[in-house]
């Protein structure tokens, strides 16, 4: 549960408007302000350019062809207006499309899978903290990351308990969320967290998504 | 001069193949123009009845089609009372007038030829052999009355009769075999066009069908999985203001089931369109490919050098090939190396997936190689394993470019 923040200005781009209509009005009796709601990238980039918000919520299938529109629209907004956070929200969770993303942008963006729209606090949380210039990516693709990574060998030297706590810094979470996630102190957390830079031959970064990104690559390579 | 007389000959014969009965009316009016001499025979009863008889054998030619073998025994007939009352039997009486033979008896050969082209072996062997006993016959009871001849002029009489009975009969048998042999080769035409409509049917069938496949999920897309997520997000909204309120435990945990349930069913409902159709094909086999070979827990190597999209319904076979046979090697194979090249090949695409695991992978009834087999068979497609004991696996599938 995200404590109460600053009201977001947010940008909705997503074709069906049962899922545009139903974001809007959770997002809005949360105390944020939609100031566009639109259905194809064309739209959103217009609308992101006159409002300039805070974050843009972006599916990635939209018209015309329905395969990465938004993806490609999330990038393009990131390029020209880093100031905006994106969220690129999927039906599908796309490895590539996420480590593509998160290539180009050291902060301000996240990936998630459209079901995580469920667990509205959560979801609000992660949006929050795109729009601070934070880092969200699905649990999803990081288990996934997980399973494909090539340096088993490494992984298998980190405890359970250290493991959990690398994936929770690749999906962005703050050594603060992580402590709260594990119900484990912030000394704990960053003894955690130092251990497995250490373990994994990672330079010990500062900010939370130097160290995202520097786990994503990691767990790709 | 040559094509031209070739032209004119095969306007003839195609005349002759559209009019049968005209060409044989004519036929029988040339053979009976023939005897035309007997009608000056005295009296005039005599020349009437050698007409008549000459008449019969030319009417068996212009019938000689609808019914071959009575046309012939009619003919036959003829022939041997000729033999017995035409010709000056040995030291008989005179020969009946009416009977003697004519240049309309070559109606016989013409008859013989019609059995030999319409009926079977056995029917037209016998019509040789009778031909060729009267011929014999005729000789025999000719000779004598013309005793003064030579004995060469004898054997060449024998040998002309007897030669051209052959003939008809060889040419008439010879037509026959052609014309079976023609029947043949039409009923192999009509078996080739079918396969081919067949065939083009069934790349409809199939490419129909991935068309389908791929509408029914990017029905679910918009449809069903957006509807169950904001109905999920509701129950969602709902249990936190639950929670807040926090004074009725039933109801929360009523409402906590069926939020749990909604995300469920949404895991659920996205594994399945995944399954009817990866919507990450549609850009493409080589992206499609890179995304999973991105997933696989054995690392993968793709090459990829298609330039020309095949049909979709072809990558998409490909495509659920290559996730079967990576799934197969994780489980099965203990390989640490996984290669997967596409290529353009002739017409079409060649996929093989390679691994440095165990090997022995093998094609058997009711296994997970057969089903791809059968997968890449409704398109023509070819699927080949290699894979020794000990290693390294290769299969190898070969599929058109269309349907």
């Amino acid at each position: 549960m995200s404590g109460p923040s600053a009201p977001l200005r947010i940008v909705i781009a997503e074709d069906a408007a049962i899922m545009r209509d139903g974001l809007t009005q959770t997002l809005t009796r949360r105390g944020h302000e939609v100031v566009a709601a639109v259905a194809d990238a064309d739209a959103l980039r217009k609308a992101v350019e006159e409002h300039r918000p805070d974050v843009a919520i972006i599916d990635v299938r939209m018209p015309p062809t329905h395969t990465d529109e938004g993806l490609r629209a999330a990038l393009a907004i990131h390029q020209d207006q880093p100031e905006t956070g994106v969220l690129v929200f999927s039906q599908y969770i796309e490895t590539q499309s996420a480590t593509e993303l998160f290539a180009l942008a050291p902060g301000g963006v996240g990936y998630l899978l459209k079901d995580r729209v469920a667990d509205v606090s959560d979801f609000i949380d992660a949006i929050t903290r795109v729009a601070q210039g934070g880092t969200v990516l699905d649990p999803e693709v990081v288990r996934q990351l997980f399973s494909a990574s090539r340096r088993k060998d490494t992984l298998a030297g980190l405890t359970p308990r250290e493991r959990e706590v690398l994936s929770l810094i690749a999906q962005g979470r703050s050594n603060a969320a992580i402590a709260a996630a594990l119900f484990i102190s912030p000394k704990v957390v960053e003894k955690h967290v130092a251990s497995i830079f250490d373990k994994l031959g990672l330079a010990p970064s500062d900010t939370d998504n130097r160290r995202v990104i520097a786990a994503l690559r990691y767990l790709e390579s | 001069m040559e094509p031209y007389a070739g032209i004119m000959l095969q306007d003839v014969y195609a005349w002759v193949r559209r009019h049968p009965r005209t060409a044989d009316g004519v036929l029988a009016a040339l053979l009976l123009a023939g005897s035309a001499g007997q009608l000056r025979i005295s009296p005039l009863s005599t020349a009437l009845a050698a007409t008549a008889v000459s008449g019969v054998l030319a009417v068996t030619v212009i019938v000689r089609r609808r019914d071959p073998v009575a046309a012939f025994a009619a003919a036959a007939l003829i022939g041997a009372a000729q033999l017995v009352f035409g010709l000056q039997p040995d030291g008989g009486g005179p020969p009946v007038r009416a009977l003697e033979p004519t240049v309309t008896d070559l109606a016989l050969a013409v008859l013989l030829y019609t059995l030999a082209a319409y009926r079977p072996r056995r029917i037209s062997l016998a019509g040789l052999a009778a031909c060729l006993a009267g011929a014999a016959v005729a000789v025999a009871r000719w000779a004598p009355a013309h005793a003064a001849n030579s004995g060469e002029l004898l054997l060449a009489a024998s040998a002309g009769l007897g030669a051209a009975v052959l003939t008809a009969w060889v040419l008439g048998d010879s037509m026959a075999y052609r014309r079976a042999y023609y029947v043949s080769l039409e009923d192999r035409i009509a078996v080739a066009e079918r396969a081919r409509e067949l065939q083009e049917r069934r790349a409809r069938a199939v490419d129909e069908s991935a068309a389908r496949l791929r509408r029914i999920e990017r029905d679910l897309h918009d449809g069903a999985q957006v509807r169950l997520a904001a109905l999920a997000m509701t129950l969602g909204e709902i249990k936190e203001n639950l929670e807040q309120v926090a004074d009725d435990d039933r109801m929360l945990a009523m409402v906590g089931a069926a939020h749990q349930n909604a995300k469920d069913t949404l895991a659920e409902l996205r594994d399945l369109a995944r399954g009817i159709h990866p919507p990450v094909l549609d850009r493409g086999l080589g992206p499609a490919l890179a995304i999973l070979a991105g997933t696989s827990a054995i690392p993968v190597r793709l090459t990829d050098s298609v330039t020309e999209r095949p049909s979709p319904a072809i990558e998409a076979i490909a495509y659920f090939c290559a996730a079967e046979l990576l799934a197969n090697v994780t489980k099965h194979s203990g390989a640490n190396q996984i290669t997967i090249g596409v290529r353009e090949q002739d017409s079409g695409i060649v996929m093989s997936v390679t691994d440095d695991g165990d090997g022995g992978a093998r094609l058997v009834p009711g296994g997970g190689l057969a089903g791809l087999l059968e997968r890449v068979q409704t398109v023509d497609g070819k699927l080949a394993v290699d894979s020794p004991p000990g290693g390294p696996t290769s299969v190898t599938i070969e599929l058109p470019r269309h349907a």
